[in-house]
């Protein structure tokens, strides 16, 4: 058995390779430059944000001090405070709202955003959108000098000593090896550069390789997953011999967004969108009705039957991976990994605060994210101490185990057949007993109300029984499936590498960005036009509010759905819609006639079914 | 042979699959299209004949309203000429015949809805009550499937909370 290799070597030889989206300004770096260009506050409740460490004193080592705290209290980091800047740089709101601009100006042009996003989704849609980003004037939000001048300090810091580093972290959990790759960029600027939902400060990204020992104790990867905005579970791991893994050697290739980071397996672009969960009694309610529509009517009503939400908010993920490339084979390497060993260091276990700054936004999503440990509330995060469970791996036996998993359970099984067929052996015998009860008081008088207890019970065991055979025999199917599985694992035998998704998120087809320019412009200015004829027709056509109202609805409704290849959605919802109103119009009008109509053709039924069953 | 009648034409026109057992609702619909016309035709001769047109012509005074709602069902001509349409392409299993189906019985409804708001002709109830009937029929999933078997949204969707 060779030696078990250093958890530095590990993650060295697992390490990712980085394929950035051409634009991108932020790239990982090692969290000690950061802090150190950094200023620590504290935000109390009822108080105005307080600077307890001014920037350039602040160390790693110092961070888990967090000086005033208190019940309530939410400290962060600040990386574009106007005060961290080096004396003689110019520090009016002109000059660094001059400098944003020119930072964005070189985003856009190196970044070309791809078809509408908005041209992809609908009316309702593009109008919360609209609501949404006008919701920021009101949210607490990142300003829009601090891209622009997170990336002077971004540059600032690179100049000085050009670094790509991630912070390594191996888990050992439950028969799996975890490398957990920490990347650190110090500014998410989706929204500002990129048209996407947000920005931050700082921003933490993960991924992980999920190794397990073969025979000869070698660790062997079998799974990775990418962290991609909340995405857990099965959906977000993948097997290492799935074609979709890229890699170079034995190194994961990583697609990461330009602005949010996601990490994707594949590059392209991903609509992303935003739920926005309705009230709960409306949304059960809504549920029901369509439930009921699709399963007892037998009628289309499009969509998924799970998709509860009715308004979403489209992002576009710009993954293409036609960037920087950091990594094995890459334009750059990474620098040595800060690894973060077992006890955790202080920087990690210590400070619970925001990484940057905290806009005090209610969605959150311009608040910076906590340390790789916590979440924003200072609980601890699930991929730290659960990563297997974090990627749904907590239900997978590794390799060596799947065989003896299957058995182990085949044998539990085995055991609770015995009991069930003495259960059921015990049962039966008192079901027949009671049935010989049964029978010796039938037709005595006397005995009646005996009697009746007596079948009750009968029927009570009756069923007990037939549910514990019906279990058994379940068992027996399933005992089965695990021997045969459990052979199939031994003889090297592997399940299908992508049985486990269920909704991969994958990139935008050409088909599906197939939009004419009509079609985005319509997109783009549609909302706006249709708000504007309305309140020219309730200001100048009063008289012909409602039937204008109406036309004008149509006209919209016909031209969206041509430009977005939804002609056949259209004219069904409409035809229902027309359908229900003329079904009420005729429930009014023949109530009565309906009724005694209903009542003959049951009738009628009724009489052909029982003269059917008298000609047999 | 349905397969045979499929073989000769363009690629994405035709109905997918020559599964015998799905065309039986395809050429259902397009019966029961041709029976929508036939009846509504029929309607529409026995109601023209009731009434005394040379009479109305050459009395050149304002029309009464039964003769007003007769003539109102010249309306019904162009969702007619769909419907028929319609049933053709349903007959001869094309796959547009599902959307001017549609349109034609949503005209159909759309006109009834109209008469019945400015006038109450009798004769626009079993219309309306039919149209309703097939759209329902339209509408039913397995029907729709055989005309739009890819119209299922699958893809994945995004993450819930962005951060």
């Amino acid at each position: 058995m060779s030696a078990a290799p250093s958890d530095e070597a590990l993650l060295r030889r697992f390490e990712p390779v980085l394929r950035c989206t051409k634009g991108d300004r932020f790239f990982p770096m090692d969290v000690e430059s950061y802090v150190r260009a950094c200023s620590l506050w504290v935000q109390r409740p009822g108080e105005e944000p307080m600077r307890v460490v001014p920037g350039g004193k602040l160390t790693l080592e110092t961070l888990p001090q967090q000086p005033l705290d208190g019940s309530g209290a939410v400290h962060f980091l600040r990386f574009t405070d106007p005060q961290n800047l080096p004396e003689g740089e110019a520090r009016g709101v002109g000059a660094l709202r001059e400098r944003a601009l020119r930072g964005l100006r070189e985003t856009r042009e190196v970044f070309r955003a791809g078809r509408g996003r908005l041209a992809r989704v609908g009316y309702v849609s593009r109008f919360v959108d609209a609501l949404y980003s006008i919701t920021l004037l009101a949210r607490g939000r990142v300003p829009g000098e601090a891209a622009g001048m997170a990336a002077v300090a971004y540059r600032r810091a690179m100049e000085e000593r050009e670094g790509y580093a991630y912070h390594g972290r191996v888990a050992r959990q439950e028969g799996w090896t975890v490398l957990q790759y920490w990347l650190f960029y110090p500014f998410n600027d989706w929204r500002s550069g990129f048209f996407g939902a947000n920005d931050h400060e700082a921003d933490w990204e993960k991924v992980h390789v999920y190794l397990a020992e073969t025979e000869g104790g070698e660790p062997r990867p079998e799974w990775v997953a990418y962290a991609s905005h909340n995405y857990t579970g099965d959906n977000l791991r993948r097997r290492w011999d799935d074609p979709e893994v890229e890699k170079v050697g034995e190194h994961p290739v990583v697609y990461v967004a330009a602005g949010s980071h996601a990490s994707y397996y594949a590059p392209g672009e991903y609509l992303t969108e935003l739920d926005l969960p309705l009230p709960r009694p409306v949304a059960r309610f809504f549920r029901g009705a369509r439930g009921f529509w699709r399963e007892r009517l037998g009628q289309y009503a499009g969509g998924d039957a799970g998709d509860a939400a009715p308004f979403h908010i489209p992002f576009v993920d710009y993954a293409r991976g036609d960037g920087l490339v950091i990594g094995e084979g890459g334009d750059r390497a990474w620098g040595p990994p800060r690894v973060i060993s077992e006890p955790a260091p202080t920087w990690v276990s210590g400070y619970r605060g925001l990484w940057g700054l905290y806009a005090r936004d209610p969605f959150e999503g311009e608040d910076a994210p906590a340390g790789p440990m916590y979440n924003r509330d200072k609980t601890v995060g699930r991929a730290w101490y659960d990563p297997v469970g974090w990627a749904g791996l907590d239900k997978v036996p590794t390799p060596a185990e799947a065989a003896a998993a299957a058995l182990g359970r085949r044998g539990d099984l085995e055991t609770r057949r015995e009991e069930l067929r003495a259960e059921i052996g015990e049962k039966s015998n008192r079901l027949k007993e009671l049935g010989a009860e049964a029978a010796a008081v039938r037709g005595r008088s006397h005995l009646d109300a005996r009697g009746r207890e007596t079948r009750r019970r009968i029927a009570e065991l009756s069923e007990e029984v037939r549910k514990l055979r019906a279990r058994l025999a379940a068992d027996e199917a399933v005992s089965g499936s695990l021997a045969e599985y459990a052979g199939r694992m031994e003889s090297g035998e592997r399940d299908p590498a992508r049985a486990h998704i269920s909704r991969a998120h994958r990139p935008a087809s050409e088909t599906e960005l197939r939009f004419s320019r009509v079609a985005e412009a319509w997109a783009a200015v549609s909302v706006s036009l249709i708000l504007v004829i309305f309140v020219a027709i309730a200001i100048f056509e009063q008289g012909h509010l409602i039937s204008l109202l109406v036309v004008s609805i149509a006209f919209f409704a016909f031209a969206e759905a041509g430009f977005r290849g939804r002609l056949v959605n259209l004219v069904g919802s409409v035809n229902i819609g027309l359908a229900a109103v003329a079904s009420l119009i005729l429930l009014y009008e023949f109530f009565w006639e309906l009724v005694v109509a209903a009542v003959l053709v049951v009738s009628l039924y009724v009489l052909w079914d029982n003269l059917r069953e008298l000609r047999r | 042979m349905a397969g045979v009648r499929l073989a000769g034409r363009e690629p994405g026109d035709s109905l997918p699959g020559p599964d015998r057992q799905s065309y039986r609702p395809v050429r259902a619909i397009g019966l029961l299209l041709v029976l929508e016309v036939v009846c509504i035709v029929a309607l529409g001769a026995y109601e023209f004949s009731r009434v005394d047109w040379r009479q109305v012509v050459s009395a050149w005074v304002v029309p009464s309203r039964e003769v007003v709602e007769v003539g109102a069902l010249i309306l019904f001509v162009p969702a007619v000429v769909l419907t028929l349409l319609a049933a053709l392409g349903f007959l001869l299993l094309r796959r547009r015949g599902w959307l001017l189906a549609a349109i034609s019985q949503g005209a159909v409804v759309g006109v009834c809805l109209w008469l019945y708001v400015e006038y109450r002709p009798v004769y626009v109830y079993p219309i309306m009550a039919y149209a309703v009937l097939m759209i329902l029929y339209l509408n039913v999933h397995d029907v729709r499937a055989v005309f739009y078997p890819g119209n299922r949204k699958g893809g994945p969707r995004g993450p819930r909370r962005l951060t």
